[in-house]
């Protein structure tokens, strides 16, 4: 704590000398004026062009008077207006994808603007930590993704951008309709905590849902991905940072902007998900008589298609007691349910995919509103977003509204507000696709009295619709997010900022199983309902200090941080069962059950840090950033609250050097960094032994029992990942081509793990810091204008990454030990886990399957107990037996060894525009573990729809349905490649001509088609080689969007 | 220039700026107060608040008493394994031993259930290792509280040893990363747990509620390890102990079905309403599990009718003469024999065999125990599906597709031990509804204190004890030369079928038998001839039909190592510093060290 208290007080210190310094200074202080405090006598209107090196209008290009936040953009003819400015002021004009240009108004009324193509971006500005910075000045990787490329899609959250278009950004599309993604910045860095990147919304920390940020407000996203960008954020930087800016206002006119979007969506394809009636009859024979029995193989068989020299005799007199119908007498051998056996004889049969999924619709309607005057900018928008997904019961609704206002007060204190409320509806309860693949298509769906049937083919499979169509849920989410602040500007280049953010969350759940249930029928009896309700209220206090001076060749920009933070949640959750006299009021009537429960959770934690950074620039070549962060956090063990987080990095223009002299070369720039982050993401009761309740009733009273679910750590810890990144940026023929490549080499030390323990201690494991993991890969992003003509104008732009994960220490526990066969001595790997010293995460380690036995190799496969269409499999000792240790191999990777993302675009007959987008995750494998799942009772339901061996039909990728695999040691778990290639979007829009549309009010309308998920080639047997075993949804998307 | 302008903002930025220095400065104070980053639980208790009085200890002993229901709640229950691995049954899903490895037990919780079982080892560790961190006002409070964590760590060791033989013995509350475990041998677990409860038994209440263990509780296991251990005169006494004490065989009707004159005693000492009733004094020990009991106070169900009872209403078997189908899963029969699956089929021995002497056979048998209202036989199975031809007429075996499977498929029904109907307002499927369940009887009591004697060569005084508990079902008295090891067991079998852990026992005797060298049998090659291998395989008929039965793959299969089942290859790989032995048999017995001979005393 002494320390601690040095510390604020040395950030006291500087602020007051600032304070003292310039009180004590009488005059003289002389800076720059900003423009909008000019008196307004001297100002005179300014209309102006904008256009490409083409001659075509640029649309949305942002034109600002020089540093200040006085704005406009320009419409869909390139125009803008200024209806008055200082003659003497300077414009900038700066848009995506081209050279900004400053110009100076030097007194003209007109002005014609040409700006010219620039791959590169090195003008625009990057948001990076506490700050922004020209793109050309930065020192780390971070890469932004603009937020147009997607307007024209329907998106449900900020991340369906970031799949596949940013290299070293690893992440998978989600598939419900509330969407979501998983997010991984450069590889794993974390065994157990969690690997999600923070998010930063418009400069300050975000800890609530992705989901309340509206994609249709986003600007821009920009994404730190080497540490020594993130170090500032410290203790929850290791897995990189994701900044996202939201739409601001800017002075002139209101401009009200309108979209609406309708999609339809419909799973990329439904093959997998269940077995017609013929392939489940089909099915049912190959089990049963691959099974082993006491029966001749055609036992099985439809009698009406028995091998020619099997005679319906031979084949009725295989059972003992034949029923005189034959068909029925084969349904009985093929184990029908009477339901089925019915169905079957009168033709009728339950097409389950149309039942359970569906062609989802999509809607989404946004409105914005933005302005200014000469001092206060704001935007304002409102969206509704109503999402059908591609199961039968899956639903998302929000309303997202956001506020962003920034106000000068006067020349030296700014203050503003961004505010995000969002309402999301969750209410969804999904038909159950696991029940849809195991149900018989022999069914009876509903009973004579209309009523569900729970059980629609006679026994074991629930009904796939019953709690979509029984169950009432009320599942809802509210979020308020707010970062007001206010700046002030200081003499010398100083400013500071304070900022509050409060955030609160409200969730409520609330849910009835009606007697239409299973829940509500036999689990509880009539009726069972639960209500869940959470609240939670969190702060952070950031305290900003910047100062920002230019000596000569030296510049400096230093940030001085003091944040703090406090989180604090309570959830409650009651229910009850038996509803008298009747479950009619479902969970409206709590009371009136027989049998309530109740249970809470409260949460508290807190948080603070301290963070300094400089960056100096020396002749605008030499680029040197340093920073240190030190974190406190009251989640780990009370022995370590507290942990330092340093970073450097160089970058160096060469290209403004003297002796570099490459005419095609616009730009050469050499990054290196190096940097220490933190990842304190476990829970904040991780270090405390727990103990959880148990309730017990002794014949007359309801009693609470305690035990204790796990382990203490007072010692427990950050997790701490060290990188390196070196970086190179080209641009070359005049700015048309980009290049940026990456190299990074990360170690991440003191690893937060759920560490195995023998069970015999009554814990399966306990959360430890220990080991090492080390990540190094290398990304390569291309950005070039390919063609630029009056009428066309063609982009594209190439990632590549792959990434490289090793585990490098475990538990620093030496021995000898069997793997693959050979006998090894030094660190032990963790084997109920899977982790291996030197080898990834993700490998796979499993029995390398050669192949199924075939027929003619039965007395082969007889040797390790197995049959043909059992797996065949490398016997690495040749012993016979098959031994987890001896045998099992390194055979895969879990993770994609290359991920690969193209997207062209195209502008072409002025109004047209268009885009395709391409990903490619190449080289890893999946389990897929239908092909080991419990069987026992095939004999009696139905699975999805994948192949297997059979005598006739042979294969050597799928085993037979009966297969045995008790004989390999640890189990054995088939994987299958699940690397793919996918057209992920497609959009093609008209903009229509603005000389028909201002007649009729309307400044700017543009109209969209756009496709995703439209076409994948993959080997993958399951649902979708992106999501394994969940289907994808493919969505078509038609919107209009316009300007007032 | 308008430098005064410019000046007097300057000058208001500085006021400004001075507030706020002093609000930013207010701020750091507050969040820089000493407990600023102190961690605050706010909805879980940590031993830390617990263990601070009698009532923290006691709340643990609750958790304990819950979890004896293990025993017998849910379909993969404890006992049922016990059952499944003996002469009265086999694995129906999972007939075929071999395939049981140390990482694979498919359907069943041979290798799983050690991993539930070392938490109630964990949860009775956590008391006595933290006993003595409170200020005991009366030490007599102190040595309740531990008796009866000691009493639920030596029950569930001997249940452990008696499974998986030798194992590390764990005597105190593990509170890190341990990983350097060694082996025991089920000897020196013995004399650890032996010592433990000869404390125990003078501390535990004599009376106590239902589901509590008492001092009878105590003096009953005590029984157990002395006999496991060899100590035959020391079991005699403590075995005498709950026999003198104030317990008695139940002969006469009672409880819930008193007034039915169909009915008997057997009956009514099996109905769950009726295992702790407080005129119940046969009754030592049963665990309490209600229905009416909130639902997360409750478990799944006894599942005794899915578990035990055969699967009568199955397409394969239940054809009536026109090949459709004449018994069904609904209507009063199915409420009543439920939805067996099994998981334990039943052989022969357990229905018919030990039914048989010189004079009678199950039917003439005037044993209590199999009357014929206790039974559910095969032969009174009937076509219970009113659209079948035959609907109430006997079901005719011959009409199965396979009758030769007939003995295996369908066989005869212990219902007065399996019947436990839903309750009127219980819905789902009939596999055994909720119940209480004996732990500790005391016609068990009897055969042990028998058991004892025989050991000791007193066969009179054993046959004496045995009589007890046959005179009591009805059936005709034995003499002393008629007491056997077999007849014991036999006795055991017929009288305390879903009670006594089988397998354990028929261990327990495995390895007297081998430390005494007797028949042929030694401990150096326990796991390639045992008893309790030599009498499985040649009592349980199932075992001989390798060849001509299949189900889901597997047919009827054991050898001599399967006394012990495997031990989880997950506990052995994750001791990375010990060395926690394989039972001998198993794929990894050969990295086996000597097992430790005794337990270290404790802190």
């Amino acid at each position: 704590m002494k320390k601690k208290h040095g510390i604020v007080m040395l950030l006291n210190m500087v602020m007051l000398w600032v304070v003292g310094e310039t009180s004590g200074a009488p005059t003289g202080v002389t800076g720059p004026l900003p423009a909008g405090t000019s008196q307004a006598t001297s100002q005179l209107p300014l209309t102006g062009t904008v256009k490409n090196s083409q001659e075509v209008p640029l649309e949305g290009v942002s034109v600002y008077i020089k540093d200040t936040d006085v704005g406009t953009a320009t419409d869909a003819e390139g125009r803008f207006v200024f209806e008055e400015i200082d003659p003497g002021a300077t414009l900038v004009f700066r848009s995506m994808g081209y050279k900004t240009v400053d110009m100076q108004v030097a007194g003209r009324s007109v002005l014609e603007v040409v700006m010219e193509a620039d791959v590169s971006g090195l003008d625009e500005v990057i948001v990076v930590g506490y700050g922004v910075a020209k793109k050309s000045d930065l020192t780390g990787a971070v890469h932004r993704v603009d937020a147009t490329h997607f307007r024209d899609q329907s998106l449900t959250q900020l991340t369906d951008m970031l799949a596949g278009t940013v290299a070293g950004f690893q992440a998978n599309q989600g598939t419900t309709a509330a969407g979501g993604t998983s997010m991984e910045i450069r590889g794993v860095n974390s065994i157990n905590a969690s690997t999600s990147p923070m998010v930063v919304l418009d400069g300050v920390i975000y800890n609530g849902s992705i989901n309340d940020i509206n994609p249709n407000d986003i600007e821009s996203v920009d994404i730190l991905k080497d540490a020594s960008s993130a170090a500032v954020y410290g203790a929850r930087a290791a897995n990189g940072v994701i900044l996202v800016t939201t739409k601001r206002g800017a002075s002139g006119k209101p401009t009200i902007n309108v979209s609406v979007k309708q999609g339809l969506s419909q799973a990329t394809s439904t093959e997998y998900a269940a077995r017609g009636p013929q392939a489940y009859v089909d099915f049912r024979r190959d089990f049963l008589r691959t099974l082993g029995g006491p029966h001749p193989d055609y036992y099985f068989h439809n009698p009406r298609e028995l091998p020619a020299e099997v005679s319906i005799d031979d084949w009725r007199s295989a059972s003992n007691n034949p029923n005189p119908d034959d068909v029925q007498e084969w349904l009985s051998r093929l184990n029908f349910f009477p339901l089925e056996l019915n169905n079957y004889l009168n033709g009728q049969t339950v097409n389950w995919v149309d039942e359970v999924m569906q062609t989802g619709h999509r809607q989404e309607y946004d409105v914005s509103m933005d302005g200014g005057s000469t001092n206060t900018n704001y935007f304002w928008s409102l969206g509704y977003l109503d999402n059908e997904g591609i199961i039968l019961g899956d639903r998302h609704g929000n309303i997202r509204s956001r506020l962003n206002l920034d106000t000068r007060v006067n020349g030296w204190l700014r203050a503003g507000l961004n505010a995000q409320y969002a309402y999301r509806d969750q209410s969804a309860v999904p038909a159950s696709l696991g029940n849809l693949s195991m149900v018989s298509p022999f069914s009876t769906l509903y009973e004579e009295d209309g009523t569900i049937n729970f059980y629609p083919h006679g026994y074991l499979t629930p009904n796939p619709l019953i709690n979509t169509l029984g169950q009432a849920r009320d599942y809802t989410v509210q979020g308020l997010f707010a970062s007001i602040y206010a700046e002030v500007k200081l003499p010398f280049g100083i400013s500071y900022r304070l900022s509050f953010q409060p955030r609160s969350a409200l969730t409520k759940d609330y849910n009835f199983w009606s007697t239409e249930t299973i829940t509500g029928r036999e689990t509880y009896n009539n009726g069972y309902a639960t209500r869940q309700d959470n609240s939670s209220f969190e702060w952070m206090v950031d305290n900003l200090l910047k100062w920002n001076r230019t000596f000569g060749v030296h510049g400096f920009d230093v940030t001085l941080l003091y944040n703090a933070e406090q989180f604090k949640s309570w959830g409650s959750e009651m229910g009850n069962q038996s509803f008298q006299p009747s479950p009619t009021l479902g969970y409206g009537g709590l009371q009136y059950g027989n049998n309530p429960f109740l249970n809470t959770n409260d949460i508290q934690y807190t948080g603070d840090g301290f963070m300094a950074r400089i960056n100096y620039t020396l002749m605008d070549k030499y680029l040197i950033t340093g920073s240190i962060r030190r974190d406190g956090f009251s989640g780990f063990g009370q022995e370590n609250p507290y942990a330092v987080f340093p970073a450097a990095a160089v970058a160096w223009q060469v290209h403004r050097e003297g002796f570099f002299d490459v005419d095609f070369v616009d730009q050469l720039k050499l990054r290196a960094s190096w940097g220490r982050n933190g990842n304190r993401d476990i829970g904040p009761y991780a270090s405390f032994a727990r103990m959880q309740s148990v309730q017990y009733y002794d014949g007359s009273n309801a009693l609470v029992g305690i035990y204790a679910s796990n382990l203490a750590n007072p010692g427990l810890s950050w997790e701490e990942t060290e990188s390196l990144n070196f970086g190179a940026d080209l641009t070359f023929f005049n700015n048309r081509l980009n290049i940026t490549v990456d190299y990074y080499d990360a170690q991440t030390n003191r690893l937060l793990v759920e560490r195995s323990l023998p069970t015999i201690t009554g814990f399966s494991s306990v959360t430890a810091n220990i080991g090492a993991l080390a990540n190094e890969g290398f990304e390569f992003t291309l950005s070039s204008l390919n063609v630029q003509r009056p009428n066309l104008t063609w982009r594209s732009t190439l990632n590549f990454s792959f990434n490289r994960n090793r585990i490098t220490s475990l538990f620093g526990e030496h021995g000898t030990y069997t793997l693959e066969s050979q006998t090894y001595t030094g660190e032990v790997p963790d084997f109920s886990n899977q982790w291996f010293i030197g080898k990834p995460l993700d490998v796979v380690w499993d029995y390398n399957i050669l192949g199924v036995w075939q027929a003619e190799e039965a007395e082969a496969a007889a040797q390790y107990g197995l049959k043909p269409g059992d797996y065949k499999v490398e016997d690495l000792d040749g012993n016979m037996v098959y031994e987890a240790l001896q045998d099992k191999q390194f055979i895969g990777y879990k993770s994609p060894r290359y991920m690969i993302g193209l997207r062209n675009e195209f502008d072409f007959l002025r109004h047209f525009s268009a885009s395709i987008f391409l990903r490619a995750d190449l080289g890893h494998i999946r389990a897929f573990s239908p092909l080991v799942a419990d069987f026992s009772t095939y004999d009696r339901r139905s699975t999805p729809n994948f192949p297997y061996w059979t005598p006739e039909n042979r294969s050597n990728d799928f085993p037979r349905l009966s297969r045995n695999v008790s004989g390999f040691g640890g189990g054995i778990v088939p994987y299958k490649a699940t690397g793919f290639f996918r057209v992920q979007d497609v959009t093609f829009s008209y903009t229509l001509p603005s000389r028909l549309m201002q007649k009729a009010g309307i400044d700017h309308a543009r109209l969209a088609l756009s496709g995703r998920n439209i076409f994948t080639i993959s080997d993958w047997p399951g649902w979708d080689p992106e999501s394994g075993d969940q289907p994808m949804p493919k969505v078509y998307t038609l919107g209009l969007n316009f300007s007032l | 220039m308008n430098t005064l302008s410019e000046k007097r903002s300057d000058m208001n930025g500085l006021k400004a700026l001075r507030g706020i220095a002093v609000v930013t400065l207010a701020l750091l104070a507050l969040s820089c107060s000493k407990s600023f980053l102190k961690p605050e639980p706010k909805s879980f208790f940590t031993p830390e608040n617990v263990f601070v009085d009698k009532q923290g200890f006691e709340t643990l002993l609750i958790t304990m008493r819950k979890d004896l229901n293990r025993e017998q709640t849910a379909q993969k229950n404890f006992m049922a394994h016990q059952w499944a691995a003996s002469e009265a049954g086999v694995p129906w899903l999972q007939m075929d031993f071999t395939r049981l490895t140390p990482n694979t037990d498919t359907y069943q919780q041979f290798v799983n259930q050690i991993n539930d079982i070392f938490q109630m080892v964990r949860n009775a560790n956590t008391i006595i290792s933290r006993i003595d961190d409170i200020a005991w006002g009366d030490e007599a409070d102190r040595n309740h509280v531990l008796a009866e964590a000691l009493w639920h760590r030596s029950y569930w060791y001997y249940r452990l040893i008696g499974s998986y033989g030798d194992l590390p013995f764990v005597q105190e509350e593990v509170r890190g990363a341990k990983i350097d475990f060694y082996t025991h041998s089920r000897w020196a677990i013995l004399n650890k747990i032996q010592t433990d409860m000869e404390f125990v038994v003078q501390w535990m209440p004599v009376s106590t509620a239902p589901g509590v263990p008492s001092r009878g509780a105590a003096d009953h296991l005590l029984t157990k390890i002395y006999l496991a251990n060899m100590e035959f005169e020391k079991a005699v006494e403590s075995a005498g102990r709950v026999i003198d004490g104030p317990y008695a065989l139940m002969t006469g009707r009672f409880g819930q079905d008193a007034a039915d004159p169909a009915k008997n005693v057997i009956w009514d000492l099996h109905r769950p309403d009726n295992k702790n009733l407080p005129q119940n004094t046969e009754t030592i020990l049963a665990f309490v599990d209600r229905w009416e009991a909130p639902p997360e106070a409750r478990s799944a169900g006894l599942f005794t009718m899915r578990v035990y009872n055969c699967a009568w209403y199955n397409s394969a078997n239940a054809k009536d003469k026109d090949g459709k189908l004449g018994m069904i899963d609904s209507g009063p029969l199915y409420d009543s024999l439920g939805r067996g699956n099994p998981d334990v089929a039943l052989s022969d021995y357990h229905s018919y065999m030990i039914w048989e002497d010189d004079r009678y056979d199950y039917r003439s048998t005037p044993d209590l125990r199999r009357a014929d209202i206790n039974w559910w036989d095969r032969e009174e199975l009937f076509y219970n599906n009113p659209a079948s031809s035959q609907y109430g007429q006997p079901f005719d075996p011959q009409n199965m597709d396979n009758p030769d499977e007939y003995w295996a498929r369908i066989y005869a029904m212990p219902f007065y031990k399996t019947y436990v109907p839903n309750k009127p307002d219980q819905m789902g499927q009939p596999y055994g509804s909720n119940g209480d369940w004996y732990i500790f009887r005391l016609a068990e009591t009897l055969l042990l204190r028998a058991e004892a004697y025989y050991w000791l060569g007193r066969l009179d005084l054993a046959a004496h004890d045995i009589n007890a508990v046959r005179t009591r079902a009805k059936a005709t008295p034995i003499s002393a030369e008629d007491v056997t090891l077999e007849f014991i067991f036999d006795e055991r079998a017929r009288e305390l079928f879903a009670e006594e852990p089988r397998q354990n026992e028929l261990n327990r005797v495995s390895y007297i038998l081998a430390a005494r060298n007797e028949r042929g049998y030694s401990l150096e090659n326990l796991h390639q001839k045992n008893w309790f291998y030599d009498r499985v395989r040649s009592l349980n008929n199932f075992y001989d039909h390798y060849n001509d039965l299949i189900m889901l793959g597997q047919s009827p299969r054991i050898e001599p190592y399967h006394f012990q089942w495997p031990i989880d290859d997950n506990i052995i790989t994750a001791n990375t510093l010990g060395r926690i032995n394989q039972n001998k048999g198993y794929v990894g017995a050969e990295n086996n060290v000597p097992p430790l001979e005794t337990v270290e005393e404790g802190h």
